[in-house]
């Protein structure tokens, strides 16, 4: 039987060097376009943060030829659905729509890759500085442990570090946007030769490359891209920070610096997170939910990013029980691993929760071709689902074990976010 | 090559859609079975829907059903709590238990291979969950700290406290987690009791998606479950909900960086006449990022992230509900453009309005049909709301008959000014103020569990 993961695509370049992957699934008739442009948050500076972000909102804003609100409208009345994200490494744009409007989609992200600036206002650029103030204030500001991440990662990263700051960037930044700082961005960063296009789902594959020729191959590069600058990052001894919240209980967050997404030693800490906290039966999860009953949450996992990674651990003690003691518990189990380490029982139970969940993942074809774009740009090969789950197969006892005590017997980060007096 | 820009593409081609075939049977001890074959991927979800739910909490015990969803899956069988979880996750199979207003649901996504392990885990936690003194306790204390941390969350402080605004002294006042007062009454056997009152094959439902054949599912559906006994009958829930008079509210939420906005009624059920009238003319109002409330808060004025609208329904009735957060300085505007918003509606539509939102939905209809677990949901809807088999075939045709007419009165009879509840959370000393201009009314003040101070 053929492997189901083992995936049949097309791709080209077109002559201004934009990437195109078509991968055809002709199960319902549905078509989605996904293009990634290879910016995000790390390619800002200090004192303009955020900008990757609030760049991905403007470009809903309507181009040259898309009226200001159109760009949502059509698609909508297509039928459609529609989204961008930014993280901090690329910033995505998708739309799913009814195959019979594939042309309608392309003339629309050819239209803002193209031509948006002709299009750009000073009220549209107040107007959205204002929606993702109060996105920072919804989702961070407002939400309890909200500016959890940010103090962590400022204190993980020395200043200088594009994965130091906060995505959405910090609010001072947000509010002081200029119309020219997003012109640069647009002409720095949005050229073909920076973007990657999949089409999937129902389409004529000859029919698809005439029309992407026709609504990209006329777009123009701008300038050559910057190289990013990143320095040397390594944490000089162990570090606490304190952050008072308005919350009920206090949190724990423990963060080692580790490596990147599709390194070496990725997969294994992948399995080593599930090992400590995915289950009820994992190593960290049972001594301090079920056995002792300290901690009414925990999880750990491997944030990996295209410069490099960390492997972040966070517990909510029970009320009464103080973070020291939870702390405590989690290096037990830490030093545990590293000293008698792993039982092949485990490491065959988390490698199938893996593999289980790569087949889970084709069902949404959105999601299917995000993670199509993501192999296509961080590993040049668009087919690359076999290859993935590859790492997770190879995984053995003796790897998780060594990567336990390659990386979380380092210097950490503590934060602490401890309930405001007044709360 | 030179194209024209300007012009728009049309459409290309028609649609060929055809709808799941829906298979629907029930086993000799009276369970139901709704079943879609799907065969694109080798996956099989598995949804048990139980009429149980939050509206079966006893009075005094809110939280009873959410604390079963907690507890159901520690230990069945022959297995222990760890014993379980070992069994379902050595075969990368996905187990959630979860409680709503209507029902109480354990769900399994599978791969085709292990759907015999899965089923027959599925069968041995429905019927012979564990239930020990010892994870009782231990999961009731879970939900009581989960209780205070919600303290935290100001998105579930307004809906929980707008909920029994509207709900008051109908079983579905509380939100299903429950109060604190509440659970920490409760009892090991208030659990047993409430399991073996609302857990019986002829009042439950077995939704299967996935890849495989009717005949072959079924009977190992039969072989897992006929021995299965246990009855019970329905009782049917006759409490009308009266609707409450115009009032704004505030919680005060010390320090808080945003204010959250519910405003709205109670309406009518999913099988009232105008279900569909009412459906285009919240996508209209609020239903969707086009809609007049979004682009209104949102994109003219830039107040909130987004702000929308919805119907949210029971069984027997429905809830229609504006959410939003805004800044607070901004509160009392936001608060008095949403209800001129809702007058709005009630004096014009155009139609083109109307067509926009027809064509949204319209088109949008095979989409809902794409995964697994989404196909699984929409049988589980038709199950709880006791929905036509026929429902998914005819809902086109329903949308697009439906009038402007229809939809202006839709709008006229239900969105009644005298009716609408208001309630904002946010810091007091902000936002008071703002809401004292909009309102000759005294506000009332409730605490975060929603009681009059």
């Amino acid at each position: 039987m053929k492997n189901i993961l083992d995936i049949e695509y097309e791709r080209l370049k077109l002559k201004n060097n934009l990437d195109v992957v078509l991968y055809q699934d002709k199960s319902l008739p549905i078509v989605a376009v996904n293009i990634w442009y290879k910016v995000g948050s790390s390619y800002e500076k200090p004192g303009k943060t955020g900008l990757a972000h609030l760049f991905e909102h403007m470009m809903f804003q309507g181009s040259e030829h898309v009226p200001k609100e159109m760009h949502f409208r059509y698609i909508q009345e297509a039928g459609g659905n529609l989204n961008g994200s930014t993280s901090i490494d690329r910033t995505n744009y998708y739309e799913s729509v009814p195959a019979t409007f594939l042309e309608m989609v392309l003339w629309l992200e050819s239209d803002r890759m193209g031509f948006l600036l002709p299009a750009l206002t000073q009220e549209k650029l107040d107007n959205q500085i204002g929606v993702v103030s109060n996105e920072r204030r919804q989702n961070y500001e407002n939400q309890p442990y909200g500016l959890a991440w940010e103090k962590l990662f400022a204190a993980l990263y020395p200043k200088n570090h594009p994965y130091s700051w906060p995505t959405i960037g910090w609010m001072e930044d947000i509010q002081n946007y200029t119309l020219d700082d997003v012109k640069n961005f647009f002409n720095t960063f949005y050229s073909p030769q920076n973007a990657s296009l999949v089409i999937g789902g129902q389409f004529d594959t000859e029919e698809a490359k005439e029309l992407v020729k026709k609504y990209f191959e006329d777009i123009p590069n701008k300038k050559t891209l910057p190289e990013l600058n990143v320095p040397d990052v390594q944490i000089s001894g162990n570090k606490k920070v304190i952050y008072e919240d308005n919350v009920q209980l206090p949190r724990l967050y423990l963060a080692w610096l580790s490596d990147k997404g599709y390194g070496k030693d990725d997969a294994s800490l992948d399995i080593l997170a599930d090992i400590l906290t995915g289950t009820k039966n994992s190593r960290i999860y049972k001594s301090l939910i079920i056995d002792k009953q300290i901690a009414q949450d925990v999880a750990a996992f491997q944030y990996s990013a295209k410069i490099n990674g960390s492997f972040i651990i966070v517990a909510t003690p029970k009320p009464g029980i103080d973070l020291d003691t939870i702390k405590a518990e989690i290096f037990k189990e830490i030093e545990n691993i590293i000293k008698n380490g792993l039982t092949a029982k485990e490491i065959r139970r988390s490698i199938n929760a893996y593999k289980s969940s790569y087949v889970y993942s084709l069902q949404n074809l959105d999601a299917l071709i995000n993670q199509i774009n993501d192999y296509t740009c961080f590993l040049n090969e668009p087919n690359s689902f076999v290859y993935d789950i590859g790492r997770y197969e190879k995984v053995t006892a003796e790897n998780v074990k060594s990567v336990t005590e390659k990386y979380l017997s380092k210097n950490f980060v503590e934060l602490n976010v401890i309930q405001k007096k007044d709360a | 090559m030179i194209i024209d820009r300007s012009i728009k593409p049309e459409e290309k081609g028609k649609i060929e859609f055809q709808l799941p075939e829906i298979k629907k049977t029930k086993l000799q001890n009276g369970l139901n079975v709704i079943f879609v074959e799907k065969n694109n991927l080798p996956i099989v979800q598995f949804n048990f829907v139980a009429d149980s739910g939050s509206k079966k909490d006893p009075v005094g015990k809110s939280g009873l059903n959410y604390l079963l969803s907690l507890l159901i899956d520690e230990g069945a069988g022959k297995y222990s709590a760890l014993q379980l979880d070992d069994e379902v996750e050595s075969i990368g199979s996905i187990l959630r238990c979860q409680t709503d207003q209507e029902s109480l649901s354990v769900s399994m996504l599978t791969l085709k291979e292990h759907l015999e392990k899965s089923l027959e885990l599925l069968s041995l936690i429905v019927k012979e969950p564990r239930l020990t003194q010892d994870d009782f306790e231990r999961e009731k204390h879970k939900q009581l700290t989960k209780i205070i941390q919600l303290q935290d969350d100001p998105e579930y402080i307004a809906n929980s406290v707008f909920r029994k605004i509207l709900f008051e002294n109908s079983p579905y006042k509380s939100s299903s987690i429950g109060s604190y007062k509440d659970v920490e009454n409760i009892t090991h056997q208030d659990v047993l009791e409430n399991y073996k009152r609302n857990f019986s094959p002829g009042t439950s439902t077995l939704i299967v998606v996935g890849n495989i054949e009717f005949n072959t599912i079924l009977k190992l559906i039969e072989k897992q479950f006929t021995d299965w006994k246990a009855e019970r009958t329905i009782e049917e829930n006759q409490n009308v909900i009266k609707p409450k008079k115009r009032q704004f509210y505030i919680v005060h939420k010390n320090g808080s960086a945003q204010s959250e906005i519910r405003i709205g009624k109670i309406s009518r059920g999913r099988t009232s006449d105008d279900f569909y009238a009412r459906t285009l003319m919240n996508s209209i109002l609020g239903g969707q990022f086009s809609s007049r409330i979004n682009l209104n808060l949102r994109e003219d004025k830039g107040f909130t992230y987004g702000a929308h609208s919805s119907y949210q329904y029971n069984k027997n009735g429905s809830a229609f509900i504006v959410s939003t957060g805004v800044e607070s300085e901004h509160a009392g505007e936001s608060v008095s453009e949403i209800l001129k918003e809702i007058d709005g509606i009630r004096k014009f539509i155009s139609k083109e309005e109307l067509n926009f939102s027809k064509s949204y939905l319209i088109k949008r209809y095979p989409s809902m049909f794409e995964t697994f677990s989404q196909v699984s949901s929409n049988l589980t809807l038709m199950t709880v709301y006791d929905l036509p088999l026929d429902y998914f075939n005819v809902y086109i045709d329903n949308i697009e008959r439906t009038s402007l007419a229809e939809v202006e009165a839709a709008a006229k009879n239900d969105l009644l000014p005298e009716y609408i509840s208001i309630l904002v959370v946010g810091d007091k000393n902000i936002i008071k103020p703002q809401l004292e201009r909009l309102t000759s009314q005294q506000i009332i003040e409730l605490d975060m569990e929603g009681n009059i101070i």
